[in-house]
């Protein structure tokens, strides 16, 4: 293995040897052990050494990138060769840049060092309690791991972060079964450093768990109509993502097709809606220390009481634009509660249903969505009538966060998002 | 190009296991124009070496960013000590798998590099043909994609040898405005199998194709939307491929069988119309090489087809050595890693529904009111058999004729139930593979079929 401080001098030095006036870059060492089961038995140990080295270097507005894993001094040359000719076969762009100088810092998140012994035993208490707690699911993957790295960023302006991060994560891939009767396939997943509370507990693993033996009950409607939907955290999470890449992110915005490219400090959504990327949360286990730019990150308001904040640019982005960069590139989304309970929404839903996943294509410039309503539950008169399947869902991505008529106030954080249910209405429902 | 330095790490291999040890390196070059600026322009590489050691049914896998002989000796030992872990734990073996006659893949293709400037200045050709031929798009993207995979492949008891994959695309895409003001969008991908030369020699080559597809967009821009329900469509040979891949393909990979899926229950049962064969071929379909090439998979299996669907009939899975066993089926040569620290898994490589023999006007004009859905965006489906895709392309079909064209839609039904409403299959088969499958690791897939006349559901408003 590698020493990445001294990696990263030997890069520095390169850079400067080869007269690079403007350029960054990152190494990273990392070390994954994961387990992976089959038929709910554990069946793959994995252990994986790896390591990245990343370089962009910018010479009179022409910017290159190159990046490897080999971070032997032949490898190092070969990403700064690499970088420095991408970058002389590039045009000219006065908008291609990097962060000015921000104060260094070393950032230390999670668990650096994995218990093995430890987080096995909790992977068997986990499958023993789903066998035990919800005998109708069935377990088609568990892929669980502890990954740590080490990164080191720098630029030419002086800049140098250093971080060392170490999570468990727990994915997990489950679907109801009975006799012949099977559900459609369920996800979930947790990032965590916290092997005390039982595994089950955390995020929504329970919730889908519980969820999938109840959509072995099947209930159907024929036709369609329009009516509210009762958006899961996990689905939310999707849509929050097709948001942002359809309206605020830097392609949309550079060549104008967002609906939102004129619309910052208008109001864009319900008041309800207050959202905000983090770069400090302590419900949030892998936060992102500073951006792809090199600036620091920071806590951002996307969207606050309905008015949209700011566009989501990269610092290209925002000089092509005249725009301000976003100091945070994560998706470490969080979204303000509510004041009622997830159970009060469904009693105040005459008709729709509660969508845990989408199955679709994402949306067009135009924000039209449109696919099948996945872990899906039918809504009448205020009460579950029971699970639904081969049903669509129709809308306008913009309307689904304009015309919501509530918001939990139950959070559901999976260690990267922290979300509430979110009820909109006006969604067009397809039945068999 | 690797070099091979670990064949001769076959002495360390263990007694009383089973060893793939695999040098594996990966290479990108990616050029993305937007409106004419160059918003990406990057290249990378990933090397290393894996070693996967399976002691009474449990795997044991390591890996390491770097390749020198002493690299394969410390995963050879890594993976050993993890299948033991496993091994210890276990509360009883898992069931192993036999060996197979060992045999040798000879020399490779080559993997030919093209500085960047090269690629840019192609991709900068293609755009600056879009930017003065059609001023009145509102957007375009051209965007360059090449990824290739060179391994070397060690197996204990099985065949062994050195394979690679190069492939490259350029996507166009157009953007206009539609006549209601919202932005509605086309796109294309050309390339495939081999390096920039083989496929990009001469880029005027792509503009009869961009041309068309912008005649396509400009339908678009005045198309209306699909008229939601269970309709009489044509599904276009994308879209075939696309339902060959996602809806039958993924339930018939043995793992996902194993979990429960829908083809477990209907193996040797009808699951289609007569008129519906699916392969999933290895290397060569119809006399001519596959868009994308598999000849040994990462556990030393020779690649050959698989028989999925024979006349309407479930034949058969997709295996693993393991899962081969487990079914009583050959292992075709279906388990693959996309990168050097990536475990084989059970993947598709050109899933493809046979051509039959009516043509594609007879189909459209046999079609009172329905749709013939050209291309897609995306699609996804369920253990279950239920699909979804994402239609961006499509044309009304009335009185036999061709109508207005669609504003994007989606498609979606139980694979199953859908494949036996086909009555009419094309005779010409188109195929795709521009695109990655998504299963835990991405890998480069092929999808194939011809234009099947069918009932499916559609969305709409």
């Amino acid at each position: 293995m590698s020493n990445i401080r001294e990696v990263s001098e030997k890069v520095n030095r390169l850079l400067n040897e080869k007269q690079q006036k403007v350029y960054a870059f990152e190494v990273t060492e990392s070390e994954k052990r994961e387990l992976n089961t089959e038929n709910a038995e554990f069946s793959l140990y994995r252990t994986i050494f790896d390591s990245k080295i990343n370089v962009t270097t910018i010479q009179e507005g022409r910017k290159g990138s190159a990046s490897g894993n080999d971070l032997t001094d032949e490898g190092i040359s070969k990403a700064v060769d690499d970088a420095i000719l991408g970058a002389a076969s590039a045009e000219p762009d006065t908008a291609n840049q990097i962060a000015e100088k921000q104060e260094n810092g070393v950032f230390h998140t999670g668990l650096y060092e994995a218990d093995m012994d430890l987080f096995y035993q909790k992977l068997e208490d986990l499958l023993g309690t789903i066998e035990k707690k919800h005998p109708r699911i069935k377990i088609l993957a568990l892929i669980a791991d502890h990954t740590k790295s080490h990164t080191i960023y720098a630029n030419s302006n002086g800049t140098e972060f250093e971080t060392f991060d170490g999570a468990y994560h727990v994915e997990i891939e489950f679907a109801g079964f009975e006799g012949e009767r099977t559900t459609g396939l369920s996800y979930t997943g947790i990032a965590t450093y916290d092997l005390e509370t039982p595994l089950i507990e955390q995020g929504d693993i329970e919730i889908q768990l519980s969820d999938a033996e109840k959509a072995l009950n099947q209930a159907g409607f024929d036709g369609k109509f329009e009516g509210t939907v009762v958006f899961t955290p996990g689905c939310l999470g999707f849509f929050l993502y097709m948001l942002s890449y359809n309206y605020l992110s830097p392609s949309v915005i550079m060549d104008g097709t967002s609906r939102w490219l004129d619309k910052v400090g208008e109001k864009v959504a319900s008041e309800k809606i207050t959202i905000e990327l983090k770069a400090q949360d302590e419900r949030l286990v892998e936060l992102d220390a500073y951006t792809d730019d090199g600036y620091r990150a920071e806590n951002v308001k996307v969207i606050k009481n309905g008015v949209l904040m700011t566009h989501l640019l990269d610092l290209y982005a925002a000089g092509k634009t005249g725009r301000n960069v976003t100091k945070n590139s994560s998706m470490n989304v969080v979204m303000e509660p509510g004041e009622i309970s997830l159970e009060e929404i469904i009693a105040s839903v005459s008709r729709g249903l509660i969508v845990g996943g989408f199955s679709g294509g994402e949306p067009g410039a135009n924000g039209e969505f449109s696919g099948v309503a996945k872990n899906a539950f039918y809504i009448e008169n205020g009460k579950i009538a029971g699970a639904v399947s081969e049903t669509m869902i129709n809308g306008n991505l913009e309307d689904v966060f304009r015309n919501v008529t509530a918001i939990s106030k139950e959070i559901i954080c999976d260690g990267s998002m922290a979300l509430p249910y979110m009820a909109s209405s006006g969604i067009v429902i397809s039945g068999k | 190009m690797l070099q091979d330095i670990i064949s001769k790490e076959r002495d360390r291999f263990a007694e009383g296991v089973q060893t793939v040890l695999r040098g594996h390196e990966n290479r990108s070059r990616s050029v993305a124009l937007l409106k004419g600026n160059l918003v990406n322009n990057a290249r990378s590489e990933s090397r290393g070496i894996s070693a996967r050691v399976t002691k009474n049914g449990h795997y044991g896998f390591s890996s390491v960013a770097s390749y020198t002989e002493k690299d394969a000796e410390m995963v050879l030992r890594a993976a050993t000590e993890n299948a033991l872990f496993l091994d210890q734990r276990a509360k009883a073996p898992r069931k192993t798998y036999p060996a197979q006659i060992p045999g040798q893949i000879p020399a490779p293709r080559l993997i030919v590099d093209f500085e960047q400037k090269r690629i840019i200045d192609a991709c900068r050709t293609v755009d600056d043909y879009v930017a003065k031929k059609y001023p009145d798009l509102l957007s375009r993207r051209i965007i360059y994609r090449e990824d290739s995979q060179d391994k070397i492949i060690i197996s204990s008891d099985a065949s062994s040898g050195h394979v690679t994959y190069p492939r490259c695309y350029i996507y166009v895409f157009l953007t206009a405005e539609s006549l209601s003001g919202a932005p509605v969008e086309l796109f294309h991908a050309f390339g495939g199998f081999g390096s920039f030369e083989d496929n990009f020699a001469d880029v005027t080559k792509l503009y009869p194709v961009i041309d068309e597809l912008y005649r396509h967009l400009m339908d678009k821009r005045e198309g209306v939307y699909a008229e939601a329900g269970r309709k009489q469509v044509i599904l276009g040979g994308m879209m075939g491929g696309m339902l060959a891949h996602e809806a039958v393909g993924h339930t018939v990979e043995a793992d996902l069988v194993m979990g429960g899926s829908v083809a477990g229950p209907n193996l040797n049962k009808r699951v289609a119309s007569d008129l519906v064969t699916l392969i999933d071929y290895a290397h060569t379909a119809f006399g001519e090489t596959v868009p994308l090439p598999v000849y040994l998979d990462d556990e030393g299996t020779f690649a050959k087809d698989a028989m999925l669907i024979e006349n309407g009939i479930l034949k058969g899975y997709m295996n693993s050595r393991e899962s081969a066993q487990f079914f009583g089926m050959e292992p075709c040569g279906n388990a693959r890693a996309w990168e050097f620290n990536d475990e084989p898994l059970i993947r598709m490589r050109n899933t493809c529904i046979l051509p039959g023999t009516s043509t594609l006007d007879e189909m459209i004009a046999s079609i009172e009111d329905g749709y013939y859905l050209i291309d897609t965006s995306n699609g996804q489906a369920d253990v279950t058999g239920e699909f979804m895709f994402g239609v961006s392309l499509g044309y009304e079909i009335k009185k036999g004729k061709l109508g207005h064209a669609l504003l994007d839609t989606t498609v979606s039904g139980i694979a199953f139930d859908m494949l036996k409403t086909v009555d009419m299959v094309s005779n010409q088969v188109q195929w795709e593979s521009s695109g990655f499958c998504g299963k835990k690791q991405p890998m480069p897939v092929g999808m194939g079929g011809p234009d099947m006349r069918c009932y499916i559901t559609i969305g709409g408003r």
